[in-house]
């Protein structure tokens, strides 16, 4: 099949199944149905096209407007994925609200058509080959999730929902500052009306972009896709939204919406770094904003007693940790794209397990939450090996790439960063250590039925976990190429 | 023309100061109004020298929503969360001026750090433009309640869409993406206004939605 149907079909299949989901008179098993299929439909439109980039180089459509390369299809791996295992337990995760009666129709209705909105918006932001297209996908991603949260209309999920809604649209304005200044130096170098925003047309001239302007740009675009990324100091509205939104919507925002956040400042670096002679400004402002993400959540992460927070806080030291790879620059790229994976599947299956067990146990407090490998031996295996490997557990796949920063950051000489970066993840493996051996091994509570499993949750537990301690010990050979290739996007061949 | 574009470069910095002094959420409304208003001037000062249809309904169209429309939802929104007039701020009308008239040359200097690239007509709107900019997020911090905090927001945006007039001028469709800022401002308005934000925390003081913490 041809490659501009595909791309087309993954934009447009997502928009038929929002209408869909949107007709009247269907019921809430129907919709959660949909929408599997449909997430399921659009992945498997998208497997040949990722096929295609990585076996024959980029794909380029409509005058370059729709642009896919080898860190996007990488990118797009990722999203697929994680869209995937959150559908299938959406699935199971609002059956069991639909069977306990607090999750009606309406609301059944308005979450697919959200569900899907956003997977069409994140797509686009992976396959625009247009900087201006890029950020419109990210404007359309915050404001759809924005109600993803509350689709229980309570006043905890209002103030977090509004608390997200403004730090990010400050954020997204910011953002387009940014790109307004890039523009401006893709205009000034002589580019026309769209190719002054045209990502492959800007790295072509890009020793001619005037560097001080750049520098600014850069700047607002940091401090604007920064905050949705969750990077400190702009992280205050993510463990809110992370733990006040369905346990399937955390999994999203932290399996991929910060990644795509942080895929759009991907694409900037290698054009600052050529315009300034790659000097490295971009990374050392990566370095050290992740650095500061870790320590942050590292403190944070002791005292946490809810468990999606102290997952969210998670999320903000790997988003910190990636930064940290990619400002690194060498292996530290080849590393952060690597981890970009592991993360993302392991800290969706972290939230489907929180989440499952926070309804049996009708509680996020860990305090509460003690002897889940008895009560439930799936869920609780499953968020126990997550937070393993969110820790960095030898084998899991997050030691490894964890593993290949620290290499990176020794061979770059980086000994200030590598020490603070260890000293981070120590006080999170100490911490979080604590939380995890009780919620598993502690005696159970009385009064929590156990629970016996399905096929369906054995499928979402087990294909992550052992997807983790696979590539934790093994990667195969089209791993390695895939990301060699991303890596080389970023300007840093190995 | 000249002096048309600078008076209202200066309406637009006058506009900002008196919105970091003003003690009145109705005020707020009214300043807000006329920005939208100088905005659609400075579009089709902009575009004189060429004036299409698609310059006078971007024109058109930014008087139309940001002096019209914006400023009528607010009200509305001021009507029916039933907010109290005054704005409260954290930072008080004296120090907030002062601040004001410290950051307008930040702006400028930090305006002439950038190498000109811009449009020539509209190359001194860019300090201005930033100093909007600067104001909008000020008002954000600085202001408790969070119709205010939205008014801060669409002077922030106000501030962006000034400087991509300057900075990317001749290139339409960019400038017109700017609007999909709006689509928050909205539904800011529309979160008020439909008084969820109201009902559910019985005030809009976003300094008390703080049952999160840590």
């Amino acid at each position: 099949m041809n490659s501009s149907l595909l791309l087309w079909g993954m934009l447009i299949l997502p928009a038929i199944g929002a209408a869909w989901v949107l007709l009247p008179g269907l019921s809430v098993q129907t919709i959660l149905k949909l929408l599997v299929a449909g997430v399921l439909a659009v992945s498997a439109l998208g497997m040949p096209l990722i096929w295609q980039v990585f076996a024959a180089g980029p794909v380029q459509l409509v005058d370059g407007w729709l642009f896919l390369d080898a860190l996007s299809a990488y990118h797009l791996v990722v999203l697929l994925v994680v869209f995937s295992l959150s559908s299938l337990f959406a699935m199971r995760y609002f059956g069991f609200e639909y069977r306990s009666g607090i999750f009606d129709a309406l609301q059944a209705r308005k979450l697919a058509a959200l569900w899907f909105g956003t997977l069409a918006a994140m797509v686009l932001v992976l396959i625009s080959g247009n900087l201006g297209l890029m950020w419109v996908g990210i404007e359309a991603t915050t404001l759809l999730t924005a109600f993803l949260i509350c689709v229980h209309l309570t006043p905890v999920a209002l103030e977090a929902m509004w608390k997200y809604l403004l730090i990010c649209s400050v954020g997204v304005a910011f953002a387009f500052m940014g790109t307004i200044l890039v523009a401006s130096c893709g205009r000034a170098a002589g580019l026309g009306d769209t190719a002054a925003l045209q990502w492959t047309r800007l790295m072509a001239v890009a020793p001619r972009l005037d560097p001080a302007t750049l520098k600014m740009g850069f700047l607002f675009l940091l401090v604007g896709y920064g905050t949705k990324v969750g990077l400190a100091p702009f992280h205050n509205w993510l463990p809110d939204a992370h733990s006040q939104a369905p346990a399937p919507v955390s999994a999203l925002f932290s399996g991929f919406m910060l990644n795509a956040a942080l895929y759009c400042l991907m694409r900037y670096v290698p054009l600052v770094e050529q315009s300034t002679g790659n000097a490295g400004w971009s990374r050392q402002l990566l370095v050290g904003f992740g650095i500061l993400s870790i320590l942050l959540a590292a403190a944070f992460i002791i005292f946490q007693h809810d468990v999606k927070r102290l997952l969210a806080y998670h999320s903000i030291e790997h988003m910190g940790i990636i930064a940290l790879g990619i400002g690194l620059g060498g292996l530290g790229t080849f590393a952060a794209l690597f981890h970009v994976f592991n993360h993302s599947i392991c800290k969706s299956l972290g939230f489907f397990c929180a989440g499952r067990l926070g309804q049996l146990y009708q509680t996020h407090d860990m305090r509460s939450i003690v002897g889940a490998l008895r009560t439930a031996p799936v869920w609780g295996g499953g968020l126990l090996g997550s937070l393993l490997a969110l820790i960095g557990f030898a084998p899991f796949a997050l030691f490894m790439s964890e593993f290949q920063i620290m290499q990176a950051a020794v061979a770059s000489g980086a000994f200030w960063s590598l020490g603070l970066f260890v000293l981070g993840v120590g006080v999170v493996f100490v911490g979080a250590l604590g939380h995890a051996i009780t919620i598993a091994f502690g005696e159970p509570v009385s009064g929590i039925p156990a629970e016996a499993a399905g096929w369906l949750d054995r499928v979402i537990v087990y294909l992550p976990l052992s997807a983790l301690l696979l590539l934790g010990v093994w990667m195969p050979g089209f791993v390695i190429k895939a990301l060699e290739q991303a890596a080389h996007v970023l300007g840093t061949a190995l | 023309m000249k002096m048309l574009l600078e008076s209202l470069l200066l309406a637009l910095i006058l506009s900002n100061l008196v919105l970091l002094g003003s003690t009145r959420v109705r005020n707020y409304v009214k300043v807000i109004a006329l920005q939208g208003f100088i905005l659609g001037l400075l579009t089709l000062l902009l575009h004189l020298g060429a004036l299409s249809i698609h310059t006078l309904l971007l024109s058109g169209g930014s008087i139309l929503l940001k002096s019209l429309v914006f400023p009528w939802l607010l009200i509305r929104a001021i009507r029916e969360a039933d907010v109290h007039a005054s704005v409260e701020p954290f930072v008080g009308y004296n120090a907030s001026l002062i601040i004001g008239v410290l950051l307008l040359p930040f702006c400028f200097w930090l305006a002439s750090r950038l190498p000109a690239q811009l449009m020539p007509t509209m190359a001194s709107s860019l300090p201005i433009a930033l100093f909007t900019m600067a104001s909008g997020l000020f008002l954000i911090v600085a202001r408790k309640k969070a119709l205010t905090q939205v008014v801060g927001y669409l002077v922030l945006e106000n501030g962006i869409y000034v400087s991509a007039l300057a900075l990317v001028g001749e290139i339409p469709w960019i400038v017109e993406l700017g609007v999909l800022l709006d689509i928050f401002v909205a539904v800011f308005v529309m979160g008020i206004a439909l008084y969820q934000i109201n009902r559910e925390f019985d005030h809009i003081y976003t300094d008390q939605l703080s049952s999160l913490k840590g």
